[in-house]
């Protein structure tokens, strides 16, 4: 993580918002690099509508500053900020052709003629609708909608395109889709994307990084793979897939439970962090990072002790609930040798569940900030 | 039981037009009495052409009636702006306070409009009879236009200022054109309403300021002539030939409420 850089595109410092008594989005700081596909993800009410609203001008913050490609446009109006906006109703103007909805922005700024038709062209060969430029928005399905809205946002080439949870109206096939198309289309352009989502699959898939909110407040910002292995706090695991979040007490160094004995788990990086002894933890462990044993007679020293629960399979992979004495554990199993064992066992028998030290991570058990 | 039904709604539409087309037919009858058909003539066409008092009548209701539409119509689109677009406080009471003279009846407010223009020396003619079809227009104009308007996706005009365009290139590419075809049946609606308007008429018109209906009315005593029914005939086709112009789809989205060409 020591590369240079990229020069910034947003930069936000401080950015409040308050309505009322009701503080919206509490003071926070970001800077989003110029190229990438940058992602807030949070649950519905966290903020990350807000946020993206004020970096558009629609809202003003309460306090702080913006700057985009290092200009502050706290007194920049929205029409005069390089940035657009996929709204998530598309908004597409319905009296217009698709061919006129996405040469608005260039007949507004008046671009020569000329130029106008070979760029709305290109658009539209972008996002693979160039046989539809003379339809109207009402003759087409929603996927072509949020195409030709993904058209209109970038062919005056801003330097920023955020998008609200633009996939929100999608079925979920298309939504997959529409996924991989909307990262090929990024790349292909190399604008900034900024994608607004409460979709943590979404978020995971496409993002180069990810900004997690809740509650008004940014709680992580980091690459998918370290927001998944390497979440700051209890709500970041527990929010970004699902995770077995064990409650513990720092004795002596160990993440200790009552009835589970010394829990497997990194603690030297629990130390490096500032977790110290006496302080009330949670450990977050993955569920395919556990290992079931069908025969606890063969698991490994350290494996907690527990009663099969309950088991869904899923075809690739079987579901398991564990209970232990701390806790009840979700268990990923793939199918294949292990779940043939595990299938072979009845409801309610003995089993054993081990992990490695490095697969457990030790968070605060209060939430700092949310 | 559907016979019944399907002969009932049949029966409806002859009491529906049947008085128009009884119109039609006797503005053609040569007699001067409507009892007695005498043969097709288009003698009581030429007579109302000739009828300086009738035309000059009919010249006021226009004149009334397209300014007083024009003022309730721009009068109605900035008001349902306000009331849709901003959250205001006292938007319900700004709102009841507009629509109040559907309510109050047209009598009471002819009293009290004559009160107000004799206390402000205001002489009645043109200006008060054009100020009280306002009055009553102004809530119907305002309805209209502020269905279509809530019916307006609001991230339409975010999305216009986001692509660069200014409150004024906004309102004229996207937000108006979006909004004529109410703004248009606003403005029809009052000028309709202001035509055949008899009470507010009475109490505002003035000396050579009387209108249309109200000419009408004061020849009931007198008899009416069939000149009136050439008239009639005339003002049913200009409506006839407004449906057409505007389209009958289009007056029914409009009548609907809904925004235009979805």
């Amino acid at each position: 993580m020591t590369e240079t850089p990229a020069p910034v595109a947003v930069r936000l410092r401080g950015i409040t918002k308050t309505f009322g008594s009701n503080t919206v989005v509490q003071p926070l700081d970001l800077d989003i690099r110029d190229g990438e596909f940058f992602s807030i993800l949070g649950p519905s009410g966290c903020g990350k509508t807000t946020l993206m609203r004020m970096i558009t001008g629609f809202e003003t913050p309460t306090d702080g500053s913006i700057e985009l490609d290092g200009r502050n446009v706290d007194k920049v109006a929205t029409r005069d900020r390089d940035l657009n906006m996929l709204f998530q109703s598309y908004a597409l103007f319905p009296h217009l052709s698709v061919y006129e909805n996405v040469a608005f922005e260039l007949r507004v700024r008046r671009t020569p003629k000329a130029e106008l038709d070979g760029r709305v062209r290109e658009a539209l060969q972008l996002v693979r609708l160039a046989d539809f430029a003379e339809r109207k928005p009402s003759e087409l399905s929603g996927g072509q909608r949020q195409r030709v809205a993904l058209a209109r946002a970038v062919v005056g080439r801003p330097a920023v395109v955020l998008l609200d949870e633009p996939l929100g109206a999608l079925d979920q096939k298309l939504r997959k889709e529409m996924q991989f198309e909307l990262k090929r289309m990024q790349r292909e352009v190399g604008i900034t994307f900024i994608y607004v989502t409460h979709d943590q699959e979404e978020a995971l898939t496409m993002s180069d990084r990810i900004a997690v909110m809740s509650a008004g407040r940014v709680l992580q910002v980091a690459s998918p793979i370290d927001i998944y292995d390497a979440p700051a706090s209890r709500f970041v695991a527990g929010f970004i897939g699902s995770c077995n979040l064990i409650p513990a007490r720092m004795e002596a160094g160990k993440a200790i439970c009552s009835g589970f004995g010394a829990v497997p788990a990194d603690t030297v990086d629990a130390q490096a962090r500032g977790v110290r002894d006496g302080d009330e933890v949670v450990v977050a462990v993955r569920p395919e990072r556990i290992t079931l044993h069908a025969d606890p007679a063969l698991a490994p020293a350290g494996a907690a002790r527990g009663v099969l629960a309950e088991r869904v399979f899923l075809g690739d992979e079987w579901t398991v609930h564990v209970s232990t004495q701390g806790a009840v554990l979700t268990v990923q199993v793939p199918s294949g040798e292990n779940g043939a064992a595990l299938a072979a066992l009845a409801d309610g028998a003995e089993v054993a569940v081990s992990w490695t030290p490095a697969a457990g991570r030790i968070l605060p058990a209060e939430e700092a900030a949310a | 039981m559907d016979r019944v039904v399907a002969w009932f709604s049949r029966l409806i539409f002859v009491f529906l037009y049947l008085p128009i087309v009884a119109l039609v037919v006797y503005s053609l009858n040569a007699s001067e009495v409507s009892y007695r058909w005498e043969g097709v003539s288009l003698r009581w066409y030429v007579e109302l052409f000739a009828d300086r008092l009738l035309l000059e009548t009919l010249r006021t209701s226009l004149i009334v009636g397209l300014v007083s539409a024009l003022l309730a119509t721009a009068l109605g689109f900035l008001s349902s702006t306000a009331l849709v677009r901003f959250r205001v406080k006292g938007r319900g009471v700004f709102l009841g306070a507009i629509l109040i003279p559907l309510i109050v009846p047209e009598i009471v407010l002819g009293v009290s409009l004559l009160t107000v223009f004799s206390t402000a020396g205001i002489p009645t003619g043109f200006v008060t009879l054009i100020l009280g079809h306002t009055v009553i227009t102004l809530p119907l104009a305002t309805l209209v236009q502020m269905g279509a308007m809530s019916s307006l996706d609001p991230s339409l005009p975010e999305a216009a200022a986001d692509l660069g365009a200014g409150a004024w290139t906004t309102f004229r590419r996207v937000t108006f054109p979006l909004l004529r075809p109410a703004v248009l049946a606003a403005f029809l609606l009052s000028f309709a309403t202001s035509f055949g308007n008899i009470v507010i008429s009475t109490f505002t018109s003035g000396v050579g300021t009387t209108t249309l209906p109200l000419r009408i009315y004061s020849q009931l005593k007198s008899g009416l002539t069939p000149e009136l029914n050439a008239l009639g005939t005339l003002l049913v086709l200009l409506t006839l030939a407004i449906i057409l112009v505007v389209g009958v789809g289009q007056l029914r989205r409009i009548l609907a409420g809904g925004p235009a060409s979805q």
